[in-house]
């Protein structure tokens, strides 16, 4: 069975209002209700008002989730430290945090990271073009690049589970 | 002629000085720019040695473009530095300034950042102690200024999103953005370790001091840490037991508030009691149901006693009774009857004659258990259990109806305890939380609650409104906060002189002065002395959402983060497919927790009506 946060085209969230909830519901059965002069869609009109019927509470939304998340919850295993799985964590952690880099940026705060990232271009273009030799710009460029990343991470969003 | 060569040496003191920080100008501008910086966001030097040792990675690789560029000839390698600060001199005196900047920066940043670093703490140290300052209120002045900095500038920080998130990689709970540290190292941020959750914890703090932001960030962060060791397979299935013994409309607020977050920190199901969710009582071993159903009862004392055994015999012998204990309130009052214990214990002389001196006191003992169940309502006559949920958020209406309330916190207690030790069930890792328990302790002392939970290996946390809500009398309250041993949170609050006794004191120098006038001379007296580590006036006038963390003899002031759980949390993801094989714990599927009355969400269709603006007359054919 399709679970009702889909059915609805919500977000599977418990924390959803019951305005919101409604006005899901309300979009697809205006469009769909069988009193319609084409007919409607009733086997949607069906869906979705089943849906709404199953969300229209916090608790119903509570339980609808805790439904969903329980078959994703996987067995929990304990880790086995074999020299594989070391040897390929550190690349695939970061290929995770790169893979949620886009999202943690647009739920942090983009506009004053893009204003970081200006000074630390405008900074490492002025170091590049100083004539100061590449030490010395290797080792500034280092410097702009520690702030960066140290002071940057504040405007992203948390990683997921933290 | 003494007198010139003292000046003339001073002179010359000065002059060597000028000239030193002339020649080190590109140090002694940071350095002057970080003390500034320092001294005006009420930064700890700690906060200047993080900067310089971060900065050091400049030097790193500006020793290396230089050990690359030199290509294996050492002495000139050798002479880089030197050589280096002569070209950037020559680049600035030829009007180069930039290139100078950027050919003196990689070693003059971190350079004047740990020189400023050990100035601002002499600068702190001399200010502290006496030893300087034009005035003598100057010590006073300076600390109450650098708090006002540091308050503000931890807010700031508070509320960048990423600065604060639930946890750290480590898994410890990041509660806030650290003012000032006392006998703990600074940090930017405070991360408690999530063991200290498996202990005990005590909050204290007035209404409105931000007590609840503090605990649902305590709750959010420990189960977010609980979930990640449970789906690691490193520890049990968390489960999070709130009681709010206040109640009212603000509690229900507030369990809504715990659900959206600890949802979003990785919990399936969060169940508010009663308003959504039974228990059944009935589930407790048949001798902690009949101590806990005769506790729930007032039973006085005296002379009263003879009945209160009377009353603890009839409960045991209807709990007891062969068949099995009563699973429900109905069938444990239709045994208070005589004919039904009569026939269960037919034929065991013992039990009966056990019946007979009760029975005199069967119909009374029935109508007060009835009168109280009746009261207590359906909320613990349900077929739900603890393990159904991963969190419980129980409102205990302790203001409205204190002795229903009272009987209930017994009541739930006890299948909490009952949970934690439990051998029929799958193991939980358990945080029991009590809100304002004192509103609710008259059958269960805090204390033994306290004691209970730590031989049962749960963490419990207990808050108060203040020193005198934490427990009925002194003694109590010094064996609950004296104990807790997983740290002592202070909030604002009017009284906190017994909690600053607990954090004990520290050592400082204090130094007098001969005044001369109305100034200072130049002969005074330094001792040592004691002072507060945690200063009670800074306690009675801390801000909303400021706290004191207290903990292993110091202490950190923080500025509490509003809990905001990562938004990526619940952005769809693949959804990891169930493993098949023997139903484990993240495998068993969720069983539905019975509801009070009709259930909220009704089964049937929404009513048309809800469409009628949509669908007018007029659109009908």
């Amino acid at each position: 069975m399709t679970d009702p946060f889909t059915t609805l085209g919500l977000p599977a969230d418990p924390g959803l209002t019951t305005e919101e909830v409604r006005a899901a519901w309300r979009a697809i059965a205006t469009a769909t209700h069988p009193d319609r002069p084409d007919g409607g869609d009733p086997a949607t009109y069906a869906a979705a008002s089943a849906a709404y019927t199953a969300l229209r509470t916090p608790w119903g939304r509570s339980e609808a989730y805790a439904d969903l998340t329980a078959a994703r919850i996987p067995h929990p295993v304990p880790p086995a430290p074999t020299v594989i799985s070391r040897a390929s964590a550190p690349p695939a952690h970061l290929l995770t945090a790169a893979r949620w880099l886009p999202a943690r940026i647009h739920h942090g705060r983009p506009a004053r990271l893009a204003l970081r990232l200006l000074a630390a271009a405008i900074l490492a273009v002025t170091t590049a073009i100083s004539g100061a030799g590449t030490p010395a710009i290797a080792g500034v460029l280092t410097g702009i690049a520690t702030w960066l990343l140290l002071s940057a991470r504040g405007d992203l969003a948390p990683p997921p589970g933290r | 002629m003494v007198w010139a060569l003292r000046a003339t040496g001073r002179v010359i003191r000065w002059l060597v000085l000028a000239a030193v920080l002339i020649a080190a100008a590109p140090v002694t501008i940071v350095t002057a720019i970080a003390a500034g910086t320092a001294w005006l966001r009420g930064w700890p030097p700690g906060r200047l040695r993080r900067a310089a040792a971060a900065a050091l990675l400049m030097t790193l690789a500006w020793a290396v473009g230089l050990a690359v560029q030199s290509s294996g000839r050492w002495h000139r390698l050798a002479s880089a530095p030197w050589h280096t600060w002569d070209i950037a001199w020559h680049d600035a005196l030829t009007g180069h300034l930039l290139a100078a900047a950027v050919l003196s920066a990689p070693v003059a940043v971190p350079a004047g950042l740990i020189i400023a670093a050990g100035l601002w703490a002499w600068r702190i140290y001399a200010i502290a102690a006496g030893l300087t300052g034009r005035a003598v209120s100057a010590p006073m002045i300076f600390d109450t200024r650098q708090w006002r900095r540091a308050a503000r500038t931890a807010k700031a920080r508070a509320a960048a999103p990423g600065a604060v998130p639930l946890t750290d990689a480590r898994g410890r709970l990041v509660i806030g953005t650290t003012i000032r540290a006392v006998g703990h190292r600074w940090r930017p941020v405070l991360a408690v370790p999530y063991e200290d959750l498996g202990r005990h914890q005590v909050i204290i703090g007035a209404s409105g001091s931000g007590k609840t932001t503090l605990m649902m960030r305590l709750w959010a962060g420990w189960f977010t840490t609980a979930w990640q060791r449970y789906r690691a397979g490193r520890a049990a299935r968390p489960l999070l037991a709130v009681l709010d013994c206040k109640g009212g409309p603000d509690a229900r607020t507030k369990a809504e508030r715990a659900r959206k977050l600890l949802h979003a920190a990785g919990a399936a199901r969060v169940a508010i009691w009663p308003d959504e969710a039974t228990l059944s009582l009935w589930v407790l071993p048949p001798a902690a149901l009949a101590t806990t159903l005769f506790q729930m009862i007032e039973s006085g004392e005296g002379s009263a006693a003879f009945y209160a055994d009377v009353m603890a015999a009839t409960v045991r012998l209807a709990i007891n009774a062969p068949g099995g204990p009563p699973t429900s309130a109905a069938g444990f009052l239709d045994r208070l009857a005589p004919g039904w214990l009569e026939a269960a214990y037919a034929g065991r002389p013992a039990e009966l004659a056990a019946v007979a001196a009760a029975q005199p006191h069967l119909g009374a003992i029935a109508l007060r258990y009835r009168n109280l169940l009746e009261r207590l309502g359906p909320s613990l006559d349900g077929p739900g259990q603890l393990a159904d949920a991963d969190a419980w958020y129980f409102i205990l209406e302790g203001t409205a109806e204190q002795s229903v309330a009272e009987a209930q916190a017994k009541a739930l207690t006890e299948l909490i305890a009952h949970a934690a030790t439990s051998r029929t069930s799958p193991p939980r890792v358990i945080l029991l939380a009590l809100d304002d328990y004192s509103a609710v302790s008259g059958k269960v002392p805090l204390s033994n609650l306290y004691e209970r939970g730590r031989s049962l290996g749960m963490g419990v946390q207990v808050s108060a409104q203040s020193w005198h809500g934490l427990g009925g009398d002194e003694d109590e309250r010094y064996r609950i906060a004296a104990t807790a041993d997983g740290g002592l949170w202070l909030l604002r609050t009017p009284y906190p002189q017994p909690v600053c006794e607990l954090a004990g004191t520290r050592k400082v120098i204090e130094s007098a002065h001969k005044l001369t006038g109305a100034t200072w001379g130049d002969e005074g007296t330094s001792r040592l002395q004691y002072a507060w580590t945690v200063d009670p006036d800074i306690a009675r006038s801390l801000a909303v959402g400021q706290a004191a963390y207290i903990h292993a003899g110091g202490c950190t002031w923080v500025h509490i983060a509003r809990a905001r759980p990562s938004p990526l949390a619940l952005t769809p993801t693949p959804a990891p497919s169930p493993v098949p094989g023997p139903d484990g714990p993240g495998t068993r599927p969720a069983q539905p927790i019975a509801l009070p009355g009709p259930p909220p969400a009704p089964a049937q269709p929404p009513s048309p009506g809800d469409l009628d603006d949509a669908f007018t007359p007029r659109r009908h054919p």
